[in-house]
């Protein structure tokens, strides 16, 4: 049943897997540079898809719980 | 009704007028973030992708003679602001190399009694014959350049990275 109490809790632990997320896509940048300056080109399109991804992920998560939030709000408390 | 000026709501004397982030506020400034990331590392991506390497014409940097076995010299190539250093070993052979140290850019010196370049800022060390690194926090090798011997003279034709 999704209580107020739930909600609270994921929304934390949802932040907590997006900050997450955002400082693998900091690793990401700071790796896509190094191979940049380094002339290793290699690295760089797999860098930019997978820190598009983790945007992906993050965007989702961002949709789902503020969704999540909204619907709560919209029954009200049960619990 | 006064008007209270706007650095009065931003900084509140008292602690409950004070405006706390939410923590839907500061999801969508993560979210938000991850997308400016998300951007930059594709930009990144395109600008290695589309970026030319350096191509330069062949230079001529120094005699055969004008480097003693054992002994180095310091060129720029392809450009005047890329430094390179030559280096002779004892039995004769020569290898050229950008003399900017892979760690964090400074010049790397010739020790020849190791047969390595010594980078004097963190103790970093690379081979004076591959370029490759020996010790300290370089991870990859310096750049090679791709020396020809035309009669005595010594012409940079290019670089490996």
């Amino acid at each position: 049943m999704e209580t107020r109490q739930q909600g609270s809790t994921l929304f934390s632990a949802i932040l907590v897997l997006i900050a997450t997320l955002v400082v693998l896509q900091l690793w990401l940048l700071a790796a896509a540079l190094d191979g940049l300056l380094g002339r290793q080109t290699g690295v760089l399109v797999p860098a930019a898809i997978a820190s598009t991804a983790l945007f992906a992920m993050n965007a989702g998560l961002l949709w789902y719980v503020v969704s999540f939030d909204e619907r709560l709000r919209q029954w009200g408390p049960r619990g | 009704m006064v008007d209270r000026p706007k650095w009065r709501e931003d900084f509140p004397v008292r602690w409950d007028d004070d405006h706390y982030m939410t923590r839907r506020e500061l999801a969508r400034f993560l979210t938000l973030g991850s997308a400016l990331l998300a951007a930059v590392n594709a930009l990144i991506a395109a600008v290695g992708l589309t970026r030319q390497s350096p191509t330069a014409p062949s230079r001529r940097i120094a005699r055969m003679d004008d480097v003693p076995a054992g002994g180095s010299l310091l060129f720029s190539f392809p450009t005047d602001e890329d430094p390179c250093i030559l280096v002779r070993n004892s039995a004769g052979g020569i290898a050229a190399f950008s003399q900017v140290c892979t760690h964090l850019s400074c010049a790397v010196v010739h020790r020849p009694e190791e047969q390595a370049l010594l980078c004097p800022c963190h103790k970093g060390a690379f081979s004076a014959v591959d370029g490759r690194p020996l010790a300290g926090p370089p991870t990859r090798r310096l750049p090679r350049v791709t020396i020809e011997r035309r009669g005595s003279d010594l012409i940079a034709t290019g670089i490996e990275v």
